[in-house]
């Protein structure tokens, strides 16, 4: 539509810019007939071609800006979006923001915990329906306690893994150096909130990873120390007893149940709501799954690590040649 | 008794060759009451047959001749040994007599005593045994052998170590001073229906035993009385032997694991399971090696109460921890959505 509307303005142009031309060659073949003086008109008649050729160029430009707005205009009222996504994915270009090594520790991330959260909680809501529903449905206590081993195992498996990934690998290094909070992120949730409220229309600008990412990334690490703590204290009651005295077991408990409940409120509140539930997401980022940020979504959501990119690459380019 | 039974004939046959027949069955009292009416026993010892008239106008069964339960006698003097009175005859279900009946005599057959009667033993007791048999009293009456005060004893006759240790205990010695709350034999065990503590049924099978114990230690009237916290059930409930006791597992603890059974004494008491001297020992029956690490810190934990200590300020952490970050993450995406929502009706997209 944008395409076909430029055309006719530029087609509109042209037939403007001839009539002028055509009165112009008139009126100088009336007036100045001398052949003496046409040298002279020559110049004059060249120097307006070129003032009026820079006035059309000025005016066109104006009319397909002007025709541009409105396009946008009405796509926005339309709502047409298969052609808005279309656009993207034409001009767009991917950016990999979570590798495969990533996403595959988040996925086993996940699968842990979804294990543990139903073979666990229903402990502690054992006063509930839903409680001994569980228990009954994982055929009774013996079975979920082992599949919340298996769980443990898992959880435990994948917090190793990424402490050396953390430590061992450039990609992981590099990644968790930009999740350290830094004054920066309380500037940030403040602008945040004051644009929440309308008294700025300017979102703050991220860097790869926002103050969202490095509160969620945290909160993970502090669940996983919580729970792998306690966890195991309480998996080996007996070898622990031999050192400490039973109220560090009754802490433990009180830790891991409070704690597992803390996490899944998490969870399903803020996590899905980021993920799944807010209107931009819905139904679901597939970011985890693909891997990868279009160019409108890393301008929109880390505009400073998107800038940071084009720099390399332009230094890049600048060095190669 | 069996063998009581069988020398008995011998000694009414002697009774038939000195007395009249008579063509009605009366005048028992001809013989039985002499008070040194007794027949001699295989054992040697003499037991008397001896039947006080006055005892019977005491009795519930004031008014009852006595072949409206020695049925089988139609002639005195009786040539054979009377078989044992069979209760139900009277107490069953719609008796015209106005006999009372409950569902005592199903309860009973599914019942250990009625088990082993049925198997042979003709030791099992019947409900003569409990009950008495001339001189049967209301349980409300303090003679009765099925009063409160009497069940112990009762059931002693036959349970005598357990009786032993029952007197021990904490329960058995408030229990001699009087005190009627306190749990005897039948509060535990059932009256009539007593089973076996592997039967599913039973209040005192594993997973059962918490319930029973319920009755009187998480009723505050009962036990708060006596400055004994009515929460203990509950809070073993929570625990993990209460949760796996529950869902299936039959290893774990109980209440009577670690207070122990006839012999639960309280938690000052340095002969108690669960003193903390003891504890160690206790707790080593299921988790070899146990030390006194098991003994420091409390056992009965109710987190949200500051009594739990250290657990208490763990839990109020986490409580407040929790609250404040969920509030606070609610709070973050409310204001979103209502940004989101303005920008929307302005028309801008972002």
């Amino acid at each position: 539509m944008k395409e076909g509307t430029e055309k006719t303005g530029d087609a509109d142009a042209q037939a403007v810019r001839q009539q002028l031309e055509k009165l112009l060659l008139d009126w100088v073949d009336i007036s100045l007939s001398e052949t003496r003086r046409k040298d002279l008109v020559e110049a004059a008649l060249r120097e307006r071609r070129e003032a009026i050729s820079i006035d059309l160029e000025a005016l066109i430009h104006r009319i397909r800006a002007e025709v541009e707005t409105e396009v946008r205009h009405r796509e926005d009222q339309l709502q047409e979006t298969p052609e808005k996504t279309e656009e993207k994915e034409t001009t767009g270009r991917d950016f990999v923001r979570f590798s495969l090594n990533m996403r595959i520790q988040h996925i086993l991330l996940l699968s842990s915990c979804i294990v543990l959260i139903l073979t666990g909680l229903p402990i502690k809501f054992h006063d509930t329906a839903w409680g001994v529903f569980m228990f009954d449905l994982m055929g009774g206590i013996q079975n979920s306690a082992l599949l919340h081993r298996i769980g443990a195992v898992g959880l435990i498996a994948v917090g190793l893994y990424h402490a050396l990934y953390t430590i061992a690998f450039a990609e992981g290094r590099k990644n968790f150096f930009k999740l350290i909070p830094d004054p920066k992120d309380a500037r940030d949730l403040l602008q945040m909130l004051r644009y929440f409220v309308g008294s700025t229309d300017e979102k703050p600008k991220f860097d790869r990873f926002s103050y969202v990412e490095k509160f969620d990334y945290w909160a993970v690490y502090w669940g996983i120390i919580i729970m792998v703590g306690s966890g195991l204290f309480l998996w080996f009651t007996e070898l622990v007893l031999r050192v400490f005295p039973k109220y560090v077991l009754d802490i433990a408990k009180e830790a891991h149940s409070d704690e597992a409940l803390l996490a899944t409120l998490a969870i399903i509140i803020w996590h899905f709501y980021n993920v799944h539930f807010n209107p931009h997401k819905f139904p679901m980022n597939k970011v985890w799954l693909t891997g990868k940020l279009s160019e409108e979504e890393m301008i929109e959501e880390h505009p400073l690590e998107y800038e940071e990119i084009l720099r390399e690459d332009e230094r890049q380019r600048r060095e190669s040649r | 008794m069996k063998f009581a039974r069988i020398s008995f004939a011998a000694i009414s046959i002697s009774i038939l060759l000195y007395s009249a027949a008579a063509a009605q069955v009366s005048g028992c009292d001809i013989c039985h009451a002499k008070p040194d009416f007794k027949r001699v026993l295989k054992s040697g010892r003499a037991q008397s047959l001896h039947v006080d008239q006055t005892m019977i106008d005491a009795s519930v069964h004031v008014g009852k001749q006595c072949i409206d339960c020695h049925v089988d006698i139609a002639e005195i003097p009786h040539t054979t040994q009377p078989q044992p009175v069979n209760c139900a005859q009277c107490h069953y279900e719609g008796n015209t007599v106005g006999a009372p009946q409950r569902d005592i005599k199903q309860e009973y057959d599914g019942s250990v005593h009625s088990q082993a009667l049925m198997g042979g033993n003709t030791e099992a007791p019947t409900c003569q045994e409990c009950h008495g048999s001339h001189q049967i009293l209301s349980h409300k009456d303090p003679g009765s052998r099925t009063a409160r005060m009497n069940i112990p004893r009762t059931c002693g006759k036959c349970h005598l170590e357990v009786f032993s240790q029952y007197q021990t205990s904490i329960h058995g010695i408030v229990l001699e001073k009087g005190n009627e709350d306190t749990p005897t034999c039948a509060d535990c065990h059932n009256e009539h229906g007593v089973r076996s503590h592997e039967d599913p049924q039973s209040p005192i099978y594993a997973a059962n035993v918490a319930q029973t114990c319920s009755h009187c230690h998480a009723a505050e009237g009962i036990v708060g009385k006596y400055g004994i916290s009515s929460g203990q059930v509950d809070t073993y409930d929570d625990s993990f032997h209460g949760v796996a006791m529950r869902f299936g597992m039959r290893t774990v603890a109980n209440c009577a694991s670690c207070h122990g059974i006839h012999d639960i004494r309280a938690d000052d008491d340095p002969a108690s399971s669960v003193h903390v001297d003891n504890i160690p020992e206790t707790c080593g029956k299921c988790h070899p090696g146990a030390n006194a690490n098991y003994a420091i810190g409390k056992i009965h934990i109710e987190a949200q109460n500051p009594d739990a200590g250290i657990v208490y300020y763990v839990a109020s952490f986490f409580k407040w921890l929790t609250i404040s970050t969920v509030c606070g993450l609610i709070l973050h995406i409310v204001l979103d959505l209502s940004r989101q929502i303005r920008n929307r009706r302005r028309g801008t997209n972002h």
